[in-house]
């Protein structure tokens, strides 16, 4: 069977089946993802603000000590 | 300090551990400037032959492993691990789980480094690009590895923050993919301290040095990148990431897709057709998720770019993206087949990987060193002018450089594919017309890399002199004493798999397995058991839904098993390509044709051919495209390589391929053209390799390779050391005396010889139908 697999262009079908296989993930996860509520993914978003980072002296607006 | 000090009953303050990042900081700025400044060497080397000074250590072919190598592990792997040090401590409010597993990552890091560096230069190289390092060396980066995850996951599981940032999931893939690609790719059986030869040959070598070297792009380059860019760039830009969910597609798809696309670097070769198909299609899937990835950052910077036009970190950042836009939109491009005919083997792949490497790595790394200098050491940056310079010398470098190799790639694809009278005869028969023809593109290479090198010139000068006096500084965070009560709920390890996803897609996959490859009864049955499991999971999803909601939102909180999903999610892309392509690769499923074995002095010569590099710059593939045929002889079939090891299909002609070479000109040819390559080749740039003329044979060792290539299952006869000593030197003495025969006086225990008896065995194989006919013949009779 794996000779066959490997020496005809046929196999190429299984190209089709990975491809399902990878898009379904893919939509899964898109969906799954644009069901996440809009407070969590705002949380989420703002974890690298949690820790206060030392405001940079070469940056234009460094008025604010931390950001 | 590993103990956090204690403030109150509620909050205890934590000292990150920002040494460790310092470290890999400074690190960084000295291996990247060493990398570009062999990258510029070699450019110029290819300019000019007479750069290599006659001496072996300093040829193009032996320095070019040691620029991919540095660029990669020194400048991109020191950059990666200050990132992911800095932004993980503050990403899971929790300091570096072990101060001694940091320093033992950092120094046993830059041993690693300096041990390649002591050895590429040698000749002491494993063959496989990306992978040559020698097997003590291999070790040693997975004892390194190891200690670095064990670090990484003991951080996560002590965290003071319950859930993980995109950023974690991109180094959390990271860790585990690399772990996998590098012990994979570099599985090798040792014939001494300092040579091995990989445990797969042939087409099977080749797919598994391109998913390897493919994914080294994705999962050492790419992904760790990415988690930076999903820190530093809202941090720099004080702002979120756009959005979130897009973050999330972007990362799953990421890992789903990027793994099987590696057989895009083998496209037209003997690699089997449906192979070819794989990887060109998921190529091309990946352009939806990394094209979300680069929007998603350059989104981020809505309602900053005012800032962007002041500040050099944003200014990197963008740009640095928008390179990533620029080299994930190329790579889908090449890998389409008929443009790979064109593009593959010539300069345009050289711009593309430097668009990446120097445009989306080197701008995020630079972007990052100027964001974090002045917070490691709390002082500003010594001169933001300087750091502005640094911007538009780089910029102006890489366009020049992957313009003029842009330039150069097309005109040698366009030349050396070109045929005329009905494509029956070649346009340019000769390969040294491409060469003249490319020459200015490839001195304006050398200038742009030349701008670029200058430039991180400047950010060194900008960090030695902002650090200078400076005082190092630990950033710290207070957290609650117990999160206990802030935690959501997490997953065990077994809830992680037997629940309804994960079941459902398990045993659809095992029917679909036994539809794909089993017999009659198998395959009907295959087919009903996946359609009944995808049946199933649908009216399971429909009144259950929210438990697969459940399992979803618990994974994501819980490290061990989405590390543990995220590493199967890897593994199943290189399982599907890599075992049909091992069964193929055995002797008795070859058709047509099947390669000789070298006899050992041919092997002698093949592995001083690996040792020199010439493998990167002639290919031993003629492709199945009618210029290739044209030029080069009969396309190579996928039996000619089976006894390689490593493989020698190559990824780039600088020169001829060397498939049929073998015996298509007398040895003196080959000993006047390896002594001086223009006394045959006018007007060719190849170095001199005259060393190989002096240099002593190591007859001694051949009985222990000859040893490890029958383990390997390559079919030498039974036969004795002396005898395998007596043999080489039988046939290097036949060699040499048709040398003389033609006026060259060269003794037979010289490397030269082996060589010469390497180069004319190439292309020489037997016909397996015949074979197969001639046994039948004898049966019947």
């Amino acid at each position: 069977m794996f000779q066959r697999l490997i020496l005809h262009d046929s196999a190429a079908l299984y190209t089709i089946a990975a491809f399902a296989v990878a898009a379904s993930i893919f939509v899964a996860v898109a969906w799954r993802a644009l069901l996440m509520r809009q407070s969590e993914t705002d949380r989420l978003g703002r974890l690298p603000f949690e820790t206060p980072t030392p405001a940079s002296q070469h940056e234009p607006d460094s008025k604010s000590a931390t950001h | 300090m590993d103990n956090p000090l204690p403030m109150s009953n509620d909050k205890i303050t934590i000292e990150f551990n920002d040494r460790v990042v310092r470290q890999f900081l400074m690190a960084t700025v000295c291996w990247a400037a060493v990398a570009m400044l062999v990258g510029v060497l070699i450019a110029a080397q290819l300019n000019f032959w007479q750069l290599n000074f006659n001496t072996p250590w300093l040829t193009w072919s032996r320095l070019r492993p040691l620029h991919t190598n540095a660029a990669i592990f020194a400048f991109v792997g020191n950059m990666m691990f200050a990132g992911i040090y800095y932004s993980t401590q503050r990403l899971t409010k929790a300091r570096l789980a072990s101060d001694f597993l940091s320093q033992f990552h950092f120094w046993g890091w830059q041993a690693i480094i300096v041990a390649a560096a002591a050895t590429l230069p040698f000749g002491l190289t494993r063959g496989k690009e990306y992978a040559e390092l020698i097997w003590p060396i291999n070790l040693m980066v997975v004892v390194v590895w190891v200690v670095f995850a064990v670090n990484f996951f003991w951080t996560l599981a002590r965290r003071n923050e319950p859930s993980l940032y995109v950023a974690l999931w991109f180094y959390i893939a990271t860790i585990v993919t690399v772990a996998m690609l590098y012990i994979v790719n570099h599985l090798s059986i040792p014939t001494s301290l300092t040579h091995s030869y990989p445990v797969f040959g042939g087409v099977q070598d080749a797919l598994v040095q391109w998913w390897y070297g493919h994914n080294a792009v994705a999962f050492f380059l790419t992904t760790p990148i990415l988690g930076i860019m999903y820190y530093f760039l809202p941090k720099a830009a004080e702002r979120p990431v756009y959005s979130y969910r897009l973050s999330v597609v972007h990362f799953w798809s990421l890992v789903f897709v990027y793994i099987w696309a590696g057989p895009h670097h083998l496209l037209n070769t003997a690699l089997p057709n449906w192979l070819q198909t794989l990887g060109m299609t998921f190529s091309l899937m990946l352009w939806a998720p990394s094209w979300g990835g680069m929007l998603n950052g350059l989104l981020t910077l809505r309602g900053a770019w005012d800032k962007v036009r002041t500040d050099p970190v944003l200014k990197f950042f963008a740009a640095g993206v928008t390179f990533y836009g620029m080299a994930t939109f190329e790579g889908p491009l090449l890998a389409i087949r008929s443009v790979n005919a064109l593009a593959h083997y010539t300069d345009w792949i050289i711009a593309h990987v430097h668009v990446g490497t120097l445009g989306w790595n080197g701008f995020m790394a630079a972007g990052m060193i100027y964001w974090m200098l002045p917070r490691l050491w709390s002082k500003p940056l010594h001169s933001t002018a300087l750091a502005n310079l640094h911007f538009w010398i780089g910029l102006v470098g890489i366009l020049l450089y992957v313009s003029a190799m842009w330039t150069s790639g097309i005109t040698q694809g366009v030349m050396l594919n070109g045929t005329a009278e009905n494509g029956t005869v070649l346009a340019y028969p000769n390969f040294l017309d491409s060469l003249a023809a490319i020459r200015p593109m490839m001195l304006m290479r050398v200038i742009g890399g030349g701008l670029y090198l200058t430039g991180w010139f400047l950010l060194a000068y900008n960090v030695v002199r902002t650090v200078r006096g400076a005082r190092p500084v630990n950033g710290s965070i207070e957290v609650f004493a117990s999160v206990a009560e802030h935690e959501p709920a997490t997953l065990s390890l077994a809830s992680a798999f037997f629940n309804p996803p994960v079941l459902f897609s398990g045993f659809a996959l095992v029917f679909a397995c036994a539809w794909m490859f089993g017999g009659d009864i198998l395959r009907i049955a295959g087919i009903a058991g996946a359609m009944f499991c995808i049946v199933l999971a649908y009216i399971h999803f429909e009144s259950r839904g929210r438990r697969w909601a459940d399992w979803y939102d618990r994974l994501l909180v819980t490290a061990l098993p989405f590390t543990v999903l995220t590493l199967i999610a890897v593994i199943a892309g290189g399982l599907i390509q890599i075992i049909p392509t091992m069964v193929a690769n055995q002797a008795s499923n070859v058709e047509d044709r099947r390669q000789i074995p070298y006899t050992p002095l041919e092997l002698a010569g093949h592995d001083l051919y690996v040792s020199d590099g010439c493998y990167l710059c002639h290919s031993q593939m003629i492709r199945t495209l009618v210029s290739d045929v044209l030029r080069y002889g009969d396309y190579s079939r996928l039996g000619e390589s089976i006894y390689d090891h490593p493989f020698q299909w190559g990824s780039k002609r600088n020169g001829p391929d060397l498939a049929r070479v073998g015996g298509k000109y007398p040895n003196i040819w080959h000993l006047r053209h390896f002594e001086d390559p223009r006394s045959i080749s006018a007007g060719s740039n190849m170095p001199s390799f005259r060393w190989l003329l002096s240099a002593p044979l190591d007859y001694a060792a051949l009985p222990k390779k000859i040893a490890v290539q029958r383990t390997l299952g390559v079919p030498y006869p039974a036969i004795t050391d002396a005898e395998v000593v007596a043999g080489a030197r039988a046939q290097a003495k036949a060699i040499a005396d048709d040398l003389l025969a033609a006026g060259a006086s060269v003794a037979p225990d010289r490397e030269i010889v082996a060589m010469i008896a390497y180069v004319q065995k190439l292309g020489k194989y037997e016909p397996v139908a015949q074979r197969v006919a001639e046994k039948g013949s004898r049966l019947s009779d």
